[in-house]
């Protein structure tokens, strides 16, 4: 209850904090919309969209085999155990943002080890049954970064996403736009 | 109520740091806005581009990032293991070169060429357009505008094709003025790649081929096979006119442009040191690549040089044109997935391997020139030397045809190796002869070969006083070329511009 008496102003003051309280969790809150934060905890494809730079990844997977099986999460995010999961979506994202919104991006992306990682483990685990007898299946990212056994996109070279990586590699590709922040309702209204 | 202990300044600080912060979070809400307008593409035109619309400046009003990614093509820091963006004075790297080009323009001056920002401005300086002093002076033809400027289409347009192949390259001096640019690949209106230069439309003609019926992909080959191919001048097609035409007839082999060429008895200079009738290889750029196996895979010129970029929702073309090497990432990279490191070192172990028997060839093309003019200062017939210069003229063909394009060596390693290979035969094929014809005609001695260690070495050993030429230079770099700079901005200065 002390730290309670601490926080609260005193009474000359609680109107103008009630005030900036509100500001603050206000824009914080429109922060929270126009980001699409909440799109994040999802498992859907479009999410990755949310950064335009995605889109010839989206493309490329949207025509390939992997479309009706597998999405965006399926091979980029672990699936070892839960905390790892939400753990590492939280880190890779934390740095794909701050890349993103200080225009970092490059304009060739190659996966880096923590992704490739993932990717193969991925690979493995929905691929177990044919591989099970064959040597491929000991294969991991952290033996491939010492030169030891290929990664499965090493031969399997298409999947998803095409051998030809840019920013620009599929330009004309018709994909999911973001929706306007602004409710149609409200729109109406202003037209 | 609980007593306010804090003091005032806290609750000014307080209240100071909360709008700092509420500030920056609205800024990043408007920059998180902004990356999701971006998505869309906007082209806004803000001038009208006529056909005849040489100034690169004024199509930059509406392709801005194609301009200014053209003008990097100024850039010349950049230097790889054997070329680079910086001028580099060849015969100074390989003064045998000079004794190759003896009795040629080339023997004076040759420079490796830098971006096309320079294109302009380095034909004005090369010693190998000479000193003109007036309109009808100088040792070039006009003609060798052709490949420089968008002015070319400019003037093709409305003088007509052959009329501009006639006169001396100083008659057009006041005319061409921008460098290399937009109008010379992009059509004005609809912006489309187009070919603007009539050697390439009628070599495809005379091929029985159709350029119009090219696909997007082969026109970004295509545009830059207006100019860096091999080419020479008709002096029989046009009264009075040089008329640019590419040897392509029999196909675009070394073998066939050098039947071609024999065919019609064509040389471009008379050696002085041997007497045997030259071929000069110009750049075959276009017609080595098309050997290559990037070629085969579908690959254009454009792909590597100009590889296309994405800011924001826009996706263009990189416009600075320059060494894939000093660009890897977006060049090789989009299909290659190897280290940056390990792409470079693939590229320089075949320019290397290539290099270790192009050199030796150069050695054993001056030895054939040295020998042959030894044959002649012996009494040595025309007869008895016919088949000897053939073999001169055929071995430094090839040698300069696989030379001459300073990309050679990695767009088609195994072709340009062939060509060395049997370049080398033909040379020593040529010496065997000497060698044989050099007893029979009383000479027993041991042939004297010069010391050419250095540029000034060889040049001195040729004959060339590049002193006098240097001075003539200047004199013409300071009196006529001024002229012909003022001559054109005030032309340009009476252009209207009509903006939207």
């Amino acid at each position: 209850m002390t730290v309670l008496k601490k926080i609260i102003p005193p009474d000359d003051w609680k109107l103008p904090v009630i005030v900036l309280l509100g500001i603050i969790i206000g824009l914080g809150i429109y922060l929270f919309k126009i980001s699409n934060a909440p799109s994040y905890l999802s498992e859907s494809p479009t999410t990755c969209l949310n950064c335009h730079v995605m889109t010839p990844q989206y493309a490329s997977w949207f025509h390939s085999s992997h479309r009706e099986n597998a999405t965006c999460n399926d091979c980029h995010v672990p699936h070892n155990n839960i905390v790892n999961k939400y753990f590492f979506k939280m880190k890779d994202g934390l740095r794909h943002s701050t890349i993103f919104s200080l225009r970092l991006e490059p304009q060739v992306i190659h996966i880096k080890q923590a992704g490739l990682e993932v990717v193969q483990e991925n690979c493995k685990r929905c691929h177990e049954s044919v591989n099970q007898n064959v040597n491929t299946i000991n294969v991991t990212g952290v033996n491939y970064s010492h030169g030891d056994g290929k990664l499965c996109w090493d031969c399997h070279r298409e999947i998803p996403h095409g051998t030809v990586i840019s920013l620009s590699s599929t330009p004309n590709a018709i994909v999911p736009k973001l929706d306007s922040p602004v409710p149609s309702w409200l729109s109406k209204l202003l037209k | 109520m609980t007593e306010n202990k804090r003091k005032s300044w806290v609750n000014w600080a307080l209240f100071l740091s909360t709008i700092i912060v509420v500030f920056f979070l609205g800024l990043l809400a408007s920059s998180i806005t902004e990356r999701r307008v971006e998505e869309q593409y906007v082209y806004k035109p803000t001038v009208q581009i006529t056909e005849t619309e040489s100034r690169n400046e004024v199509w930059g009003k509406n392709f801005p990032l194609e301009y200014s990614s053209y003008y990097q093509t100024a850039d010349t820091s950049f230097v790889s293991k054997y070329n680079g963006n910086a001028m580099i004075d060849m015969l100074e790297v390989d003064p045998r070169l000079v004794v190759l080009w003896d009795g040629y323009g080339f023997s004076k001056d040759y420079k490796q060429g830098r971006g096309h920002f320079y294109a302009i401005e380095d034909i004005w300086n090369t010693l190998r357009t000479g000193a003109p002093t007036g309109p009808e002076d100088g040792p070039q033809p006009s003609t060798c505008w052709t490949c420089k400027s968008p002015d070319v289409p400019r003037l093709m347009s409305v003088m007509g094709v052959a009329e501009f192949y006639k006169g001396k390259w100083a008659g057009k001096g006041e005319e061409i003025y921008n460098t290399i640019g937009c109008l010379d690949c992009h059509d004005p209106e609809s912006m489309s790649l187009t070919i603007t230069r009539p050697a390439l439309v009628e070599a495809y003609e005379r091929q029985g081929k159709k350029i119009e019926e090219a696909t997007h992909e082969e026109m970004r080959s295509l545009v830059c096979a207006q100019c860096h191919v091999e080419y020479y001048f008709d002096k029989k097609a046009v009264e009075g006119a040089n008329y640019l035409t590419f040897p392509w007839d029999n196909g675009k082999k070394v073998e066939d442009i050098e039947a071609y060429y024999d065919s019609i008895q064509f040389s471009d200079w008379t050696h002085s040191l041997s007497k045997a009738p030259m071929l000069k290889a110009q750049h075959p750029d276009y017609e080595v690549f098309t050997t290559g196996i990037h070629y085969e895979r579908g690959v254009s010129c454009a792909d590597c040089h100009m590889p296309y970029k994405t800011e924001g929702g826009q996706k263009y073309t990189d416009h600075h044109i320059q060494s894939p090497l000093n660009n890897i990432d977006n060049s090789c990279q989009v299909c290659h997935r190897e280290d940056a490191e390990e792409l470079v070192k693939n590229v320089y172990d075949r320019q290397d391997k290539i290099i270790e028997n192009r050199d030796k060839l150069e050695e054993l093309l001056v030895k054939a020139h040295i020998e042959a003019k030894t044959a002649w200062d012996n009494g040595a017939t025309e007869v008895q030397m016919a088949d000897i210069l053939q073999d001169i003229r055929h071995a430094q063909w090839r040698w300069d045809y696989t030379s001459a394009g300073h990309g050679n060596s990695f767009h088609s390693p195994i072709e340009v190796s062939r060509v060395i290979a049997s370049a080398i035969v033909i040379a020593q094929e040529a010496r065997i002869k000497l060698a044989t014809l050099l007893p029979q005609i009383g000479f027993t001695g041991t042939v004297v070969y010069p010391d050419i260690s250095t540029k000034e070495k060889a040049q001195i050993f040729i004959g060339l006083d590049i002193n006098k030429l240097e001075a003539e230079k200047k004199v013409f770099l300071d009196n006529l070329l001024p002229t012909w700079k003022k001559a054109a901005q005030e032309r340009e200065a009476k252009l209207d511009v009509t903006y939207f």
